[in-house]
């Protein structure tokens, strides 16, 4: 179960880091790249990490923990994250959930039994203009309904 | 190099006028000044962080109560420490801090040195006015390894155990993970402690989170007594406490070595083998006079041993251990002189290279080195030619030395059983100076009152009456 | 009502985050006139124009760019932010996809003023998208000669690189975007003593918002006066003010300093959702305090106006509420994201925003008593002015708003101690 980075990340990291006064600047570059790569943090990756900062591991571990962003476990091949904040609350977003929920047979923090899909609320994503709002994986989608809702199930796989 | 010249200035704190450096840290120089104040997260040796808010002062100027951990010394200040303002500040801080504390404190080790449970008595926070909120729950009993448990929920996340590990032992082993009040301390899955120095962080902890395996449950902080002292277990000669207690059934006993602040040596801390060396202080303590292997009475075996001296007529080599006080080996000294023998505390016996390190340990593993060495005593291992007589204070490495007949001195059961053995008192039991090895002198108290105690050194010595000098 | 697009003047030209188009509609041109200038003059031409951090402090970016500039330290750095996590804020993605040349030329700028030769822009994680299009932009600046060893020919060296976030509110604060990309946990520092510079690495750092810098290119290129002769004597200029909530139109509709909040809402929002009553308006993202209607009503959108009504401009970002929101409910959710988002370093807020949290839920729930209504506030007033950072400050505003304006919901949902 020991993680190393495929020679590409290396190679991206370590000409990321001449563009920064110190290589501890790429915590979190670090840990993008581990997510990319694997799709979570494992400890052994957080180990890995700290050696190639030279920092302690606990310090990466504190890092990881802090951020929603990073998750230590993996999770469904999609993750859905529904806006829960003040404008997407205003406009309709709980009619969203409860038809996400429904369709998926699965609660706010729960992964479908066959791995799809991993369900989140989320804070604000930056787009109360075209509230509510969820992304899923990196991709927004804006103005939902529940009738859109389906839609956007039927396409993922 | 050259010194600042400290900058005295005058402030005022409370209607009282207070001179201290400029540029000083003002909650050290309000707590050096008898002010109570209220704090977590600063601590002298580990400097601020800001994070408890609990040290908050009003400064004259400042529309808002500020941090007086960060808050620097400044001719002309003016503090106020205790307005209702800042009584409101406080109290409603300490409630948020205990919204999610489990209060424990009957069940808790802490209990009695606990900065918690003290304030929350002060600020009338006792029970039922404590929150009655749903609580979040964390570990209860971790253990982080090196005798450190750790309890989660009692945690003030004042980060002193992680600054400790982090700036000043740099191992790095604690940290805080999640956030809000998810926050919590911990190590990485699968790691522990992993450094000579872990222990410290029960010392500082200010509440019941971190606690001792070794001392924990044991007794209760308030039946204890601390005497001043200094550790043995090395030639650093860190001070400490020794916190020992004497209860209705059972003799002084010692309950744990902490550090003792000395600036000069040991700043705030002690190594980890030193303060569990306590343990194999009073184990397996010699408490009999034996003639070979049968036991005699005091008085009997002090008569042997001054015939055994007299009528001697070949050689006689006295071995004195460099952990003696400073006054014990002069008696010891001029004994030898008296008796005409040859004076030796072979240091090679005590040198252990793989206990030092770059912080307080030292590879020399005697507490009295230099002051074996200040009083010009030999410290190479005596030669065994002859017939010799050896007559041994407590050297840990009488064994290497070939004698004919030998009187030991000792504190703690030998293997093996001499000529004569005498049982001594150990450093705990009396008092006396020891010299480190940066040539600091340091004076340690007689901390244990045995019930039934052993001769000191000095005792034994008396039936030649050497003079004065005995000061235990 | 004057209409003006300073920051967003090149929005609605097609492609016009490719460099070409960009070139075309005048992308650059501030550039030259800068290094002709020299840039003692660019800093002066920012000072002059009055401009104001637009992150939602208001700062005046001339102290800021002096306490930079003028730092005897030879490494400086920019950092630009783009973290934009302010709940009701949603103004510099428009900059970053819509018109990333615009944000660069600032950067150049800005940089070139300071003295800085690395630019560094914190984006939020969940930007990745957007980011995508900024990289793309930064790219082509690069191939250009635009970015890189000689800035457009100068011999001037410049980077920028894209920092990427990974979902924490609190790395909005200009510190705590610091600490994380020092790598750390994003957690505010504690203020200095005395007017500095931030620090990165221990070097002078500019931090300002991504809005900010791409105001610059239109001081630098139209003069101070120009920027001046929008807004008010305080409020210079214009900012990217953005709608959400009930309103017909939401978005983000640049317009200068002073309009009034209701004409604004009218002219860019299309009004209340429905064409039903209005109920109150969060001014500028979650962290300002709410407003009723008629304090709406009076509201003008520049600093000035909304600290006389006891709120601030913020972000610029309005929350619009129609009579049929729940004002209990709506500040549940509030207080869900600050429990979400407190950074945990602090006692008053790592506890407090819990706390407060778990008190308005029960109100929700109905299972309050007048007590922990009251207790509510009591943490409200612990939490203000007694924490490392504006964070917990801003929530204590955030309550007080609420329950002071819209009492009487809070009470109707206490359960009685009959
Ligand atoms: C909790 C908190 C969150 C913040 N979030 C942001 C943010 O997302 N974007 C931003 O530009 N400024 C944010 N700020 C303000 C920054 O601290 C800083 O003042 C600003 O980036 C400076 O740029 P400006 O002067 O150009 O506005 C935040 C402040 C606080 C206290
Ligand atoms: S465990 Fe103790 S020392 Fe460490 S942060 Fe918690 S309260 Fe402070
Ligand atoms: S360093 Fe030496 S003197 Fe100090 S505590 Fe450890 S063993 Fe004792
Ligand atoms: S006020 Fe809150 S967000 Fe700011 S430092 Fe304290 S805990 Fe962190
Ligand atoms: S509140 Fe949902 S995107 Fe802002
Ligand atoms: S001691 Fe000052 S904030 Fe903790």
């Amino acid at each position: 179960m020991g993680f190393a980075f495929t020679e590409e990340n290396l190679r991206e990291l370590e000409a990321l880091a001449k563009r920064y006064p110190s290589k501890e600047a790429l915590m979190l570059p670090a840990l993008w790249k581990v997510m990319e790569q694997e799709g979570f943090i494992s400890v052994e990756a957080m180990e890995a990490v700290a050696e190639w900062l030279g920092v302690s591991p606990m310090k990466v571990y504190g890092v990881v923990t802090f951020y929603e962003m990073f998750h230590e476990k993996p999770l469904g091949r999609h993750h859905i994250k529904v806006c829960r904040t003040l404008s997407c609350a205003l406009c309709g977003q709980s009619g969203v959930l409860e038809r996400l929920k429904e369709r998926l047979g699965i609660e706010v923090g729960e992964t479908t039994e066959d791995g799809r899909f991993t369900l989140s609320q989320v804070e604000c994503l930056g787009s109360c203009g075209t509230a509510p709002v969820m992304q899923i994986d990196d991709t927004l989608y804006e103005n939902l309904t529940p009738e859109k809702v389906d839609e956007i199930l039927k396409e993922l796989r | 190099m050259s010194e600042k010249v400290k900058k005295m200035v005058k402030i005022t704190v409370d209607d009282r006028t207070i001179e201290a450096e400029e540029g000083a840290i003002l909650l050290q120089v309000l707590l050096e000044n008898g002010f109570e104040i209220p704090y977590y997260c600063y601590h002298e040796a580990l400097g601020p962080d800001g994070n408890c808010r609990m040290c908050m002062v009003e400064i004259e100027g400042k529309k808002r109560p500020q941090i007086s951990c960060d808050t620097f010394v400044e001719e002309g200040l003016i503090v106020r420490t205790d307005t209702e303002n800042i009584r409101r500040v406080r109290r409603g801080i300490l409630e948020l801090q205990l919204v999610n504390h489990p209060v424990d404190c009957p069940v808790c080790d802490q209990a009695g040195e606990c900065s918690l449970q003290d304030y929350y008595m002060e600020y009338g926070l006792y029970h039922g006015k404590v929150p009655k909120a749903e609580k979040l729950h964390f570990e209860k009993h971790l253990d982080l390894g090196r005798n450190v448990m750790l309890d989660q929920e009692r945690c003030v996340l004042c980060k002193r155990c992680v600054r400790f590990t982090g700036n000043i032992v740099k191992t790095g082993e604690l940290g805080v993970v999640e956030r809000a009040d998810h926050s919590h301390i911990a190590t990485l899955p699968g790691r522990k402690l992993e450094n000579g120095y872990a222990m410290n962080v029960v010392d500082l902890c200010p509440v019941g989170a971190l606690t001792s395996k070794d001392f924990r449950f044991k007794q209760r902080v308030w039946f204890l007594t601390s005497t001043p002292s200094v550790c043995h277990g090395c030639a650093t000669g860190c001070a400490i406490y020794i916190d020992h207690a004497k209860t209705k059934f059972e003799d002084d006993t010692i309950y744990r070595f902490r550090p003792r602040k000395n600036p000069d040596i040991n700043g705030h801390f002690i190594c980890d083998e030193g303060r569990l060396s306590y343990k194999a202080l009073q184990e397996n303590r010699l408490r009999e006079a034996r003639a070979e292997s049968s036991s005699i009475g005091f008085e009997e075996a002090a008569a042997q041993m001054k015939k055994m001296v007299e009528s001697w007529q070949g050689r006689i080599v006295v071995l004195a251990d460099a952990n003696l006080y400073i006054e014990e080996l002069e008696m010891v000294q001029i004994f030898a002189n008296r008796i005409g023998g040859k004076l030796h505390a072979p240091l090679d016996a005590y040198r252990d290279p793989a206990f030092e390190d770059a912080w307080l340990k030292s590879a020399m593993r005697a507490a009295n080195a230099k002051g074996v060495e200040r009083l010009g005593i030999d410290t190479s291992m005596p030669s065994s030619r002859g017939e010799v007589l050896l007559i041994n204070f407590n050297h840990p490495a009488a064994g290497d030395v070939k004698a004919r007949r030998q009187i030991d001195l000792l504190t703690h059961r030998p293997e093996t059983f001499a000529d004569l053995t005498l049982p001594i008192a150990a450093w705990s039991e009396t008092s006396g100076t020891l010299v480190n090895e940066a040539g600091i002198e340091q004076r340690c108290e007689q901390a244990l009152f045995p019930n039934d105690p052993v001769p000191t050194l000095m005792t034994w010595l008396e039936a030649w009456d050497l003079g004065e000098r005995c000061l235990v | 009502m004057r209409e003006v697009k300073i920051v967003s003047r090149r929005f609605d030209v097609p492609d016009v985050d490719r460099l070409d188009v960009a070139l075309e509609h005048g992308a650059y041109k501030a550039v030259e006139k800068a290094f002709s200038m020299g840039s003692e003059a660019v800093l002066n031409a920012v000072c002059e124009s009055g401009l104001r951090g637009k992150g939602g402090g208001g700062a005046p970016a001339c102290g800021k760019w002096k306490l930079a500039a003028q730092h005897p330290d030879p490494v400086k750095f920019l950092a630009v932010n783009c973290d934009e996590s302010e709940p009701g804020t949603f103004k510099d993605r428009q900059i970053i996809t819509k018109d990333p040349h615009l944000l660069i030329e600032g950067i150049i700028l800005t940089c070139y003023a300071i003295g800085a030769h690395d630019a560094y822009i914190y984006i939020r994680g969940e930007y990745h998208d957007f980011q995508k299009v900024l990289q793309k932009a930064i790219d082509e600046a690069y191939g250009a000669g635009i970015l890189g060893e000689k800035t457009m020919g100068h011999d001037w060296r410049l980077d920028v690189t894209i920092h990427r976030g990974a979902g924490a509110y609190i790395c909005g604060e200009k510190s705590a975007l610091l600490e994380s990309m020092e790598g750390k946990r994003g957690h505010p520092r504690l203020k200095p003593h005395r007017k500095e510079p931030e620090w990165y690495f221990g070097r002078p750092t500019l931090v300002n918002n991504v809005e900010t810098i791409a105001t610059v290119p239109f001081i630098v290129a139209e003069g101070p006066q120009a920027y001046r002769s929008y807004g008010t004597e305080k409020s210079p200029g214009t900012m990217l003010f953005a709608l959400s909530g009930h309103v017909e139109r939401p978005g983000v509709y640049e317009a200068e300093f002073g309009t009034p909040m209701m004409e604004y809402i009218e002219r860019f929002g299309g009004g209340i959702k429905g064409g039903r009553a209005l109920k109150a308006v969060i001014p500028g993202g979650a962290s300002t305090p709410v407003l009723t209607a008629a304090e709406a009503a009076e509201a003008r959108l520049d600093y000035e106006s909304m600290k006389s009504l006891g709120s601030s401009l913020g972000t610029g970002g309005m929350i619009v509420m129609d009579e049929t929101v729940d004002m209990v409910e709506a500040l549940k959710n509030l207080l869900g994201f600050y429990h979400h988002e407190s950074c945990g370093q602090c006692t008053p807020c790592r506890e407090g925003t819990g706390w407060v949290d778990r008190i308005a839920d029960a109100v929700v729930r109905g299972e309050a008593e007048a007590a922990d209504l009251q207790k509510m506030l009591d943490i409200s007033w612990t939490m203000n002015g007694k924490t490392i950072c504006v964070f917990a400050p801003a929530v204590s505003g955030v309550i007080d708003a609420f329950v002071e304006k819209f009492g009487d919901e809070f009470q109707a949902r206490l359960r009685s101690m009959a």
